[in-house]
């Protein structure tokens, strides 16, 4: 037995083709290997987001877990942040629930009996999000009905939605985080259109004040609405009054197309890229689409200065970047290749999507090795053997413990030209104390 | 309500519980889930996980594996694991997916060791037990597995795992279970300590030092203890005169008059509110039920009930 950690080069995966992705490099396919990149994902914990943080994006709501102890567990980490004191509540299901389904006829006490609580306390909800998980996948839970149900029994115009945290659908069409984004802003009812006003969808905390919202408020706008920045239920409402609306992030793809069809908020999508080229094309395309003009020329120089300041610096940089990090970590790799520097590895899942990125970085890069988070053998995974100088992603600091780390994943979201400066200087930064 | 939770957060499930005790013995572990009950374990259940790698996988399953019951591909990936992984045994902990399509385990069990001729240890944890009942489970299962007669070890600790303990666990080897002989001492360090003793049929002595350690230090007066059975049981032994109460196992041959097991939040409030306590000794994550206690509370970290090392 080897003891060794699976990994192909991007030549190797190109010549395979997107069609034969090799097993070990995908998700769903084997066992699967408790990285911190796969914790990320599956135990979010106090940091980043998933269902059941997510689910709370909405101001003045509060969320009911309805399943097994164990699913509830990890969540003393995210109860004990201020923000969420008093916002997560249990209805814990044994046996007999599993077997009769009777949980699902005490999910209106329940409900009532939170709210209540909350009443007495002063902190009275808005929304109470109902969170269920594989179980009730399994069971086939109509929980719309179940809502439906709650908001009768409260008959105080609380509103009650369902929040589906089924790890079974990962690979799906809807996966949780999909799912996650549509029950939020299905919360939203059809009201006047505002020309001026704007929202930005994608994630759970703001996007970081930059040149997108600089070219807006250029253009006219006046509101540019993100859920992160709502401070109450009433203005998170007011989001249904957008013009149309930015999405920054595919997984809010899903919830924007509800958005048109039932609000007619039209949208567009803009991608987090770190060339700085193909960044100016797409804010020239967006600005056509929409319908605006737009200088951000001075971001771009900015942008182009701190990629040259620390291509002066450091001209032969190598990076290893793993995947818990504020960008697709295949293109970041792309991205630092065409500048000049090095990638020799990437830890992360690979898909059909990323080989408009695998096929290129072939092309300049051919030894660039890819290792999936997710894959058994990482338990045998040794850095020792890489030259790289420095490593970014939360989760690559744990494969590369002996080099500097970048974390880079902040809840705020960097973008665009202001993106890609922030991370060249914190770089050039970093290995500069290093070096020093 | 019953099994509605306002205050606390849900204690530790089985299936954490079974897997803290396989976690050092150099097996694969494979949590039949689709990676939420192995994150809860590995990303908060299992401080070991940050420090010593153990072969913990997630069995990755998706909706229709379950819905049409693919055993035969979970066993093609533990197969194909078992190629790449060096494991002495492989164990089996259920979670609430396997629990639901009712998997049968000794299929399971059998499939596997005749794909791959390593020992299977079957565990069918449901996630809707606590952590003491996962571990008991889990000792089980390992003494039907290997042989545990004529060994010459000296003593073992059974049930010292951090969901009790946390920071102050103790390790036992998978060599040191298959060493267990007539003149072993077996120290039974909590709930689940008092199982596998039980299930070893020999004697053994209750008894925790944590407990030991903290008893000088409680004072005087009407004192409720509430934590593992065990750590009650040495503070009780040691001179401390004090109710036991327990959210977890408590065992005929450690319960006294005035102890009792409880499951629900209102329980400790009113135990609190009309036992005219002078101390009380537990994880302070309970002060919340406590409202109105004026006495002296002593912090007793319990890793199942808080997630507190």
């Amino acid at each position: 037995m080897q003891k060794k950690a699976v990994r192909y080069t991007v030549s190797e995966i190109a010549k395979l083709g997107k069609d034969n992705i090799p097993a070990e490099l995908l998700s769903g396919q084997g066992l699967v290997y408790s990285s911190p990149a796969t914790l990320a994902y599956n135990s979010p914990g106090a940091e980043g987001f998933g269902v059941k943080r997510a689910g709370l994006a909405v101001p003045e709501s509060v969320m009911l877990i309805v399943s097994p102890g164990c699913c509830g567990r990890n969540t003393s980490i995210v109860s004990s942040m201020p923000q969420y004191k008093d916002r997560f509540f249990y209805l814990m299901m044994d046996e007999t629930d599993l077997v009769t389904g009777r949980h699902l006829k005490r999910i209106p006490d329940a409900v009532s009996e939170v709210v209540s609580f909350l009443d007495k306390n002063g902190k009275k909800p808005k929304v109470v999000m109902i969170c269920i998980t594989c179980v009730d996948a399994l069971l086939g839970t109509d929980m719309e009905r179940v809502c439906s149900a709650c908001e009768r029994a409260l008959d105080d115009g609380t509103r009650v939605r369902p929040c589906y945290m089924y790890a079974l659908t990962r690979e799906g069409r809807r996966p949780p985080m999909v799912h996650v984004r549509q029950t939020l802003y299905s919360l939203l009812e059809p009201m006047e259109k505002d020309p001026r006003s704007v929202n930005i969808i994608g994630n759970f905390a703001p996007l970081e004040e930059g040149e997108l919202q600089k070219m807006l408020f250029d253009a006219g706008v006046k509101n540019i609405r993100q859920i992160s920045t709502c401070g109450t239920y009433e203005e998170f409402l007011k989001m249904a009054s957008a013009n149309f609306n930015i999405v920054t992030n595919p997984e809010a793809r899903a919830a924007a197309l509800d958005m048109s069809n039932r609000l007619g908020i039209p949208y567009i999508e803009l991608t987090r890229v770190h060339d700085v080229d193909r960044n100016a094309l797409q804010y020239r395309s967006f600005a056509n689409a929409v319908g605006i003009k737009a200088d951000v020329s001075a971001e771009e120089v900015k942008a182009q200065e701190a990629v040259g300041s620390l291509k002066d610096a450091f001209p032969d940089l190598v990076f290893n970047i793993g995947e818990c990090l504020n960008a697709d970590p295949f293109e970041l790799a792309l991205s630092l290749v065409r500048y000049g520097f090095g990638v020799d590895e990437i830890y992360a899942t690979l898909s059909p999507e990323k080989f408009k990125y695998i096929s290129k970085l072939a092309e300049i890069s051919p030894d660039t090795k890819v290792f999936c988070n997710m894959d058994p053998t990482m338990l045998y995974y040794d850095v020792s053997s890489s030259p790289a100088d420095i490593s970014l992603g939360k989760d690559a600091a744990f494969y590369c413990p002996e080099i500097p780390n970048i974390a880079w994943n902040s809840d705020v979201q960097p973008f665009g030209f202001q993106g890609i400066t922030a991370l060249m200087n914190e770089i050039n930064r970093t290995m500069k104390e290093v070096r020093a | 309500m019953k099994g509605l939770r306002k205050v606390l957060t849900p204690f530790a499930p089985d299936q954490s519980g079974a897997v803290s005790v396989l976690y050092s013995l150099g097996g694969m572990t494979v949590i039949i889930d689709a990676g939420g009950c192995t994150g809860n374990i590995c990303g908060f259940d299992e401080p070991r996980w940050h420090d010593v790698r153990s072969a913990v996988f997630s069995a990755g399953l998706r909706d229709m594996d379950a819905i049409l019951g693919r055993d035969k591909l979970l066993v093609s990936k533990i197969a194909n694991a078992c190629e790449r992984i060096d494991a002495s045994f492989v164990a089996l902990i259920g979670t609430p997916v396997p629990a639901t399509i009712a998997t049968d385990y000794k299929a399971l069990k059998r499939m596997i060791e005749k794909e791959t001729s390593i020992p299977v240890l079957a565990i069918p944890t449901d996630g809707m037990q606590l952590y003491d009942e996962g571990e008991a489970r889990a000792y089980k299962a390992l003494f039907e597995t290997f042989s545990m007669e004529g060994g010459s070890l000296e003593k073992i600790v059974l049930g010292k795992t951090p969901l009790t303990f946390g920071n102050g666990f103790e390790d036992n080897t998978l060599d040191d279970y298959k060493n267990i002989g007539e003149k072993t001492k077996i120290t039974a360090a909590s709930a689940s300590g008092i199982e596998a003793a039980k299930l070893l049929g020999r004697p053994y002595e209750i008894f925790s030092s944590i407990a030991a350690d903290m008893a000088g230090s409680i004072p005087s007066g009407k004192v409720l203890v509430c934590h593992d059975e065990v750590f009650g049981k040495t503070l009780r032994d040691k001179g401390v005169d004090c109710d036991i109460v327990a959210f977890f196992t408590l065992h005929d041959e450690i319960k006294e008059a005035g102890d009792r097991k409880i499951t629900e939040e209102d329980e400790f409030t009113e135990l609190v509110l009309k036992g005219g306590y002078d101390v009380i000794v537990a994880d302070e994550c309970l002060k919340p039920l406590a409202e109105g206690f004026n006495g002296k509370w002593i912090d007793a970290p319990f890793f199942a009930l808080s997630g507190r090392r």
